[in-house]
């Protein structure tokens, strides 16, 4: 099958799961129910959905775990709510939404490509360690410089703007948007990685030595991965700027951070939907779960969940399904000796 | 006419261990060459240093007229230095056709190209008659590891003949095949084109000497005989330090 075939089934199916969800959920929930679910769930989903497919990109195709996604969603949101008119406090301000964006898309690149550089000759749990330590760095370089970030309080009243005389923030407005810029992403993801750049980093991801003897720049493809990590990262971020109305350290913390691993994995690192998948279970047991019970035994909660995955499906809920799937089939496992 | 290769007094150590030393070897462009040598010999780390995997410790790497000792491995694909490893170096994740791509793209300019270039259709078939020539084309689209370990060195093979190499290395392409699937690689050898030149390292002598036309034994790093192929069988250093202790 041709990549463009491939990317045309894929945008009409995702299209029609965006576009039947909502419309299933007013037919079968009354309309106040259907908007929680709409702007708080799948809303929610969909925005750290985002942030998860940079993380699964790099992991699945390249093969680096990185733990600083959640620092360049960060960078996006801050530039985004110190540069923008009408946040509080004034940090920078004064300009307008497009342009806002704009330096906040152009930042989180430039983080990206900066955590790449960075981290470009270490692999495995030392890649994990030190994007760890530069998440953490950045968390406490943003909670102690109050001058420029505003502490712990955080920036608020980010609003976005109106989109056709209606509000950014409205659920179904907000849902179209996130749902587009996901659909648009997941897309590109699909198309990137069957380009030569995408061929290449698959190839450093199975075979770094070789690949390089080929003649191929392994530290330029490793960087540029990492900046359209943080491209896509910084796209996530700024929705959840607007989403949250705002921008504090604690959406940026260690525990955010984990949050952001604990859903690529449940989702599965094997393929980018998988990011998607995770993000709504999260969400789903964020949601739910935090109303039967307190926070802290959310967080019991959802390790359990993480737990039972994890044990009996290495490559989350996606290899769960796929599993499932052959076991109803009956199919052999891909990979066993052809008979 | 310039050499393929010109390795003068070429030496690596790694740390107290000297696993090649002062190898002078000249493979004159169109040569056949096989090296010959136990276990240990240094062949390997020999193949290392002239395709720039990590530089000597000595001594000088010339391949077509230009000096090679400090360029990096991809420089080598780029001038049509073509290799194999001795244990398979794919990528295990992608498609044959996907490994070729790879490695046709790997010799020319516009490897970060972030849409797919206007060769794009020419690569493919060029992959395709790769995979053809290499007898792949049934597994074309594959996953690599669902290979056999016959098709696997078929594919790096075809991995290396990928750049349009003109210095061809091969290291011990035989290496683990069964001997239904010997013939198919000796036969795959010989159709190789005779503007090729050839460095083969082979356990071997019966897949190495029908095809070459030079043959040198290392020993403990050191060269320590260089023949043709129907002397060398007599030679007794050869005989005492090769055949002694049995081979195949
Ligand atoms: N990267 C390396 N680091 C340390 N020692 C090595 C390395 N590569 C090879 N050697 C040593 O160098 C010697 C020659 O190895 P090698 O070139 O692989 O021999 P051959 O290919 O002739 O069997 C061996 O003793 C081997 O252990
Ligand atoms: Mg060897």
């Amino acid at each position: 099958m041709t990549l463009a075939r491939t990317l045309l089934l894929t945008g009409t199916a995702g299209l029609g799961i965006l576009c039947l969800v909502p419309l299933a959920l007013f037919l079968a929930l009354p309309e106040n129910q259907a908007l929680f679910w709409i702007g708080n769930i799948l809303a929610r989903a969909l925005i750290y959905g985002i942030i998860a497919l940079s993380l699964t990109f790099l992991a699945t195709y390249g093969g680096f775990v990185s733990l600083a996604q959640m620092m360049v969603a960060g960078i996006a949101g801050y530039v985004l709510a110190m540069t923008v008119q009408g946040a509080v406090p004034v940090i920078i301000g004064g300009f307008g939404y497009p342009m806002a964006i704009l330096m906040a898309l152009l930042a989180s690149v430039l983080a990206g490509l900066a955590v790449g550089a960075i981290a470009v000759r270490t692999n495995d749990i030392y890649l994990l360690m030190i994007t760890l330590a530069l998440a953490v760095g950045f968390y406490r370089f943003v909670e102690s410089n109050i001058d420029l970030f505003n502490g712990y309080e955080g920036i608020r009243n980010v609003l976005g703007p109106d989109i056709l005389g209606r509000r950014f923030r409205d659920p179904m407005v907000f849902y179209t948007i996130a749902s587009g810029t996901a659909l648009l992403l997941y897309l590109g993801v699909l198309f990137l990685v069957r380009t030569p750049f995408g061929l290449a980093l698959q190839g450093i991801r199975d075979n770094p030595r070789r690949i390089s003897a080929l003649g191929y720049n392994v530290v330029l493809h490793r960087i540029v991965a990492f900046g359209i990590a943080g491209f896509i990262a910084g796209c996530g971020g700024v929705l959840a700027t607007i989403y949250n109305i705002g921008i504090s350290p604690g959406s940026i913390g260690l525990g955010a951070t984990i949050n952001l691993l604990i859903m690529s994995v449940v989702g599965g690192l094997g393929h980018p939907v998988g990011a998607f998948v995770g993000s709504l279970i999260f969400a789903i047991f964020d949601t739910f779960a935090a109303s039967l019970y307190d926070r802290d035994r959310f967080n019991s909660l959802i390790g359990a969940v993480f737990l039972v995955i994890v044990l009996i499906s290495p490559d989350g809920a996606l290899g769960l399904s796929r599993r499932l799937g052959r076991l109803l089939r009956g199919k052999p496992k891909p990979g066993a000796p052809p008979a | 006419m310039v050499h393929a290769l010109e390795l003068t007094d070429i030496g690596r150590r790694f740390g107290a261990l000297h696993a090649v030393r002062n190898v002078s070897l000249t493979v004159p462009s169109g040569q056949r060459h096989a090296i010959l040598g136990p276990n240990g010999a240094g062949k390997t780390t020999l193949f290392n240093l002239v395709c720039g995997d990590f530089p000597p410790t000595s001594g000088r790497v010339v391949a077509f007229g230009e000096d090679m000792t400090r360029r990096p491995a991809s420089h080598r694909a780029r001038i049509g230095i073509g290799r194999t490893y001795q244990t398979s170096l794919l990528f295990t994740g992608l498609t044959v056709i996907d490994n070729l791509l790879i490695a046709i793209r790997g010799a020319r300019k516009g490897r970060l190209s972030l849409v797919p270039s206007a060769s794009n259709g020419q690569d493919i078939r060029d992959a395709t008659v790769l995979a053809e020539r290499v007898r792949l084309a049934h597994r074309a689209h594959h996953e690599v590891a669902t290979l056999s370990h016959g098709q696997r060195r078929q594919l790096e093979l075809g991995m290396a003949l990928a750049c349009k190499p003109r210095l061809l290395m091969l290291d011990e392409p035989a290496a683990g095949l069964s001997p239904a699937e010997r013939p198919e690689l000796n036969q795959m050898l010989k159709d190789l084109p005779g503007e090729i030149t050839l460095v083969l390292i082979e356990h071997d002598m019966d897949v190495a000497l029908p095809i070459s036309d030079m043959v040198t034994v290392m020993k403990d790093g050191e060269i320590v005989v260089q023949e043709t192929p129907d002397r060398i069988t007599d030679n007794p250093i050869v005989n005492k330090i090769y055949l002694g202790q049995g081979h195949g």
